[in-house]
């Protein structure tokens, strides 16, 4: 897939060809890298080194590997979390996060929670029309499941999160940070197990020790709410990630979800 | 060569030339137009909608040239309105089968049972559905083979699309021997299930003793799975369970009775025999 951008360099390159840095000073993965390059984490190893005039791309990640010869005359990658909607296969684009507790909301009330989800991580190479994703990889167990009943339902890609009053502390290659505004504009009070988000408006964005993402839920009925992104990161310096599914929205593409299957 | 020959009518040479470059002029930019659609929506559109689209789009830019040229040609579109009535009736007359087709198609269009992509069986055919033109609907069959079906039959016909839901369920039957501990064998699949991605975690598995047989206690295993993707599954999921029973020393059962002898029976061993 080629991607157009007109957002500015995410971040300034972090690494210097082949140098590798202690593991107590690991600087993040995330951000434009110089080639060649070479990442190593607990599960993780990323090397990208020059043969002749290719580069020879190779990733090991929680016993997945990926390896391909690279033709471009490029001499940097971008490293960044995507939309967590395509490993194994992209089969949905909707993200259900469920709550290990309910959350119960008083009408008329508005509170913002946090709550964690899954990351994916994309290799970018850049290109003349753009940039051009590599490769998509994972160090989290991957599940799916179903909103709503098999003849109306959505599959979505599921994950369970704990609901937290203040940013939990969470690893970046792992779990992101979503904060959520709930708003109950009904007239009772409502239940909430679990949200569903459209992977055509997420909005990531990072920084050495976060990914983050912003988003809104409005209680629309007993049953009923939408969910939708916020496009502004949680923290000031934090830099907006190149998402997959945004440069596939049309026009018409509603980002909006709405959850009418139950809350 | 005189182009202001008259060929009938108020028709000249010009004109037909005319009507001949305005079709060339649409055959290309339909051809064309219909490719770039494609090209700029494949990631953007599903194929059936994208199909849907550019056959649209091909076909409108065409009847716009053929509409245009009536004038041309001397024509009058009011008149003919009125002669393919006519024309129309006594085409579909001489051929009620294509037309027939042609209806079945309009309403298959309106209906949508089965869409371009999807997976399913038409009367004796399974496959997955290449095209759906409006006298014909053609299939690849899973052995790689072209059936083209008339509309009319894909109409009448019985149709499963087995890819309409989003979800569908598939299941096994798992016999281990009585002397396993069946409690044992459901957690393991359990833990196989909840391990397999496109296992769904909602609606959940239900694995359960489902009869005490002749020869083995039968394990029925029901998983939901996108629609989809729920043949991916069924292929390695029962040789997992299979594996992974095995490795907890639990094995799957297979044909045997105990025969009581009313006498008692004298045996030697073969050795025995030999020497």
């Amino acid at each position: 897939m080629n991607l157009k951008t007109d957002q500015p360099s995410p971040l300034p390159a972090d690494n210097q060809p082949g140098q590798e840095s202690s593991p107590s000073e690991r600087p993040s993965i995330y951000g434009r890298h110089n080639l060649p390059l070479s990442i190593s984490r607990d599960e993780l190893t990323i090397s990208i080194d020059q043969s002749g005039d290719t580069w020879f791309y190779q990733r090991e990640c929680a016993g997945d590997r990926n390896e391909k010869k690279l033709l471009t005359p490029s001499d940097t990658v971008l490293i960044n979390p995507v939309e967590p909607l395509n490993k194994p296969k992209e089969i949905t684009s909707f993200l259900m996060v469920e709550f290990e507790r309910n959350l119960m909301i008083e009408p008329g009330v508005k509170r913002k929670v946090f709550v964690t989800f899954p990351i994916e991580i994309g290799v970018f190479m850049p290109s003349k029309k753009g940039l051009e994703v590599i490769d998509i990889f994972t160090l989290q167990k991957q599940k799916f499941t179903l909103y709503g009943d098999p003849r109306t339902g959505v599959i979505c890609k599921y994950w369970t999160s704990g609901i937290h009053s203040a940013e939990p502390q969470t690893d970046p290659l792992r779990q992101g940070v979503l904060r959520l505004t709930v708003s109950n504009a009904g007239d009772h009070w409502v239940e909430l197990t679990r949200a569903v988000f459209n992977a055509y408006g997420m909005k990531l964005f990072y920084s050495d020790d976060m990914v983050s993402m912003k988003a809104t839920m409005k209680i629309l009925g007993r049953h009923m709410a939408e969910t939708d992104f916020t496009n502004s990161p949680l923290k000031k310096d934090m830099t907006n990630s190149i998402e997959l599914y945004t440069a596939r929205k049309l026009a018409v593409t509603v980002p909006k979800f709405i959850m009418e299957l139950g809350l | 060569m005189n182009f202001n020959k008259v060929i009938y009518g108020d028709v000249t040479t010009l004109d037909l030339l005319a009507v001949i470059l305005i079709f060339l002029v649409a055959v290309i930019l339909s051809k064309g137009f219909s490719i770039y659609l494609r090209r700029a929506l494949k990631e953007k559109v599903s194929k059936d909608r994208l199909q849907i689209i550019s056959k649209t789009v091909y076909y409108g830019i065409l009847g716009v040239a053929v509409i245009a040229s009536f004038p041309l040609l001397g024509i009058n579109p009011s008149g003919l309105l009125v002669a393919g009535g006519i024309v129309g009736i006594i085409i579909g007359f001489a051929s009620q089968s294509i037309v027939g087709n042609l209806i079945s198609g309009v309403f298959l269009m309106m209906e949508r049972p089965i869409k371009i992509g999807n997976s399913v069986r038409i009367g004796e055919y399974s496959g997955m559905v290449e095209d759906i033109r409006i006298i014909s609907t053609s299939l690849r069959t899973w052995d790689g083979l072209y059936v083209r079906i008339p509309n009319e039959k894909v109409f009448t016909d019985s149709i499963t699309n087995y890819v309409a839901h989003a979800a569908r369920r598939f299941s096994y039957v798992v016999g281990i021997r009585y002397s396993d501990d069946a409690d044992k064998a459901i957690s393991i699949i359990k833990n196989l299930i909840e391990d397999q991605p496109l296992a769904l975690t909602n609606p959940p598995p239900q694995i359960f003793v489902d009869s005490l047989g002749d020869n083995a206690v039968n394990i029925i295993v029901r998983t939901w799975a996108p629609a989809r993707e729920w043949y991916t599954l069924r292929m390695e999921l029962l040789w997992k369970i299979k594996k992974a029973l095995e490795l907890e020393g639990i094995e799957i059962a297979f044909p045997q009775r105990t025969v009581w002898f009313a006498s008692e029976i004298h045996t030697k061993e073969i050795g025995d025999t030999q020497n």
